[in-house]
């Protein structure tokens, strides 16, 4: 029961932060509709969680954020590289072949504002603080952003990662929104929502 | 031939022939130990500079760490064979992903370099090539039989360290 109680509040967390999430993502793109898929909630193992992200040479976008505040963890959001270039595209009316600098800070500027709308929700829902980092970004293979995002969060034997996927409906643009809490502050959050232990 | 993939926090050897190969690469460090003369050849991707003492896994898999897994590089390569004062290393990776976040004042990648640099050392193994730091993620290649090691990054000619 405990293992069911826990999956079950940190879906209704992914739900909830990747719903802000995409509403923001979907008023930037004048109303394109999004669907989400039910977020996947894992404890993993850290070879799990090595080999969650498929494709370790694909060429991604990563976009990457420190929470710190009262619930500290990382957050991440990847994107392949079509989806990101499309996602330019919608963003500025002009067609993209290569992400240069200007399409690199829309890209992070979407990215932040997605993750920020992911932790007001959190917060608004906990009254704890959860503050995003300035966002970094990357292009690069999957497996180097991956890896630097789990080095980051220091995830050395499990670790519980809440992910999003969501796809337009129009556009072939998919991505992916993964939130890695803190143990102990994860803790406290669940606390603060009424759940006794989880 | 085969090719043997070396996952985070892995170390995997072979000897004579084959390919060690590891991939995605970006704070983390692969490396390389090498004996020219019984042509042995030890891979290891190290993921953080230093052990965690929250991490009782460490015993199952030193590689995740400098501090455990340059020891346990050595031994696999004695094991096979080598001698330690032939042993040549190459480095590859330490690089730092996300520049603008400034969380610590060296970033892990560095650190990762600093504590190898240091371990091999210990050892007196020279590093014979490095690829090192930078923004940008990488993948090593060993090629057991000649020795010879490749790091190819996404949009730039693979290179011969």
């Amino acid at each position: 029961m405990y293992y069911n109680t826990k999956l079950d509040f940190l879906k209704e967390l992914g739900n909830i932060g990747t719903g802000h999430a995409t509403t923001a993502l979907s008023q930037m793109l004048k109303g394109e509709l999004l669907r989400i898929e039910v977020p996947n909630v894992q404890l993993l193992s850290f070879n799990e969680a090595v080999a969650f992200v498929g494709g370790l040479e694909q060429v991604v976008v990563g976009i990457f954020v420190v929470v710190s505040g009262d619930v500290k963890g990382h957050m991440a959001f990847i994107l392949p590289l079509g989806s990101a270039k499309t996602l330019v595209e919608l963003l500025t009316n002009e067609s993209c072949q290569e992400l240069d600098e200007m399409a690199l800070s829309a890209l992070q500027e979407l990215g932040n504002i997605m993750i920020t709308s992911y932790l007001n929700a959190l917060a608004k829902l906990s009254n704890a603080t959860l503050l995003p980092s300035v966002p970094g970004i990357a292009v690069d293979m999957a497996g180097a952003i991956w890896q630097s995002v789990l080095a980051g969060a220091e995830v050395v034997n499990m670790a519980t990662l809440i992910r999003t996927e969501f796809f337009t409906m129009e556009k072939a643009i998919q991505g992916d929104i993964i939130f890695l809490p803190d143990e102990e502050d994860f803790q406290k959050l669940a606390h603060s929502l009424g759940l006794e232990e989880i | 031939m085969v090719e043997l993939f070396v996952n985070l926090g892995q170390i995997h050897s072979l000897k004579s022939k084959g390919i060690l190969t590891t991939i995605g690469l970006g704070s983390c460090v692969g490396v390389t130990l090498y004996d020219s003369v019984v042509k042995v050849g030890v891979m290891g991707h190290i993921f953080l500079p230093k052990r965690r003492g929250s991490d009782n896994s460490a015993a199952a898999a030193p590689g995740k760490y400098a501090d455990t897994g340059i020891p346990a590089m050595v031994k696999e390569a004695l094991n096979l064979g080598a001698q330690k004062s032939r042993l040549q290393a190459k480095v590859a990776g330490g690089a730092n992903l996300f520049p603008n976040l400034h969380l610590d004042a060296i970033s892990i990648g560095e650190q990762n370099i600093i504590a190898i640099t240091k371990h091999l050392d210990n050892y007196k193994i020279p590093i014979l090539g490095r690829d090192i730091l930078g923004n940008h993620g990488r993948k090593m290649r060993l090629t057991v039989e000649n020795g010879i090691v490749t790091v190819t990054a996404i949009g730039k000619e693979p290179i011969q360290i």
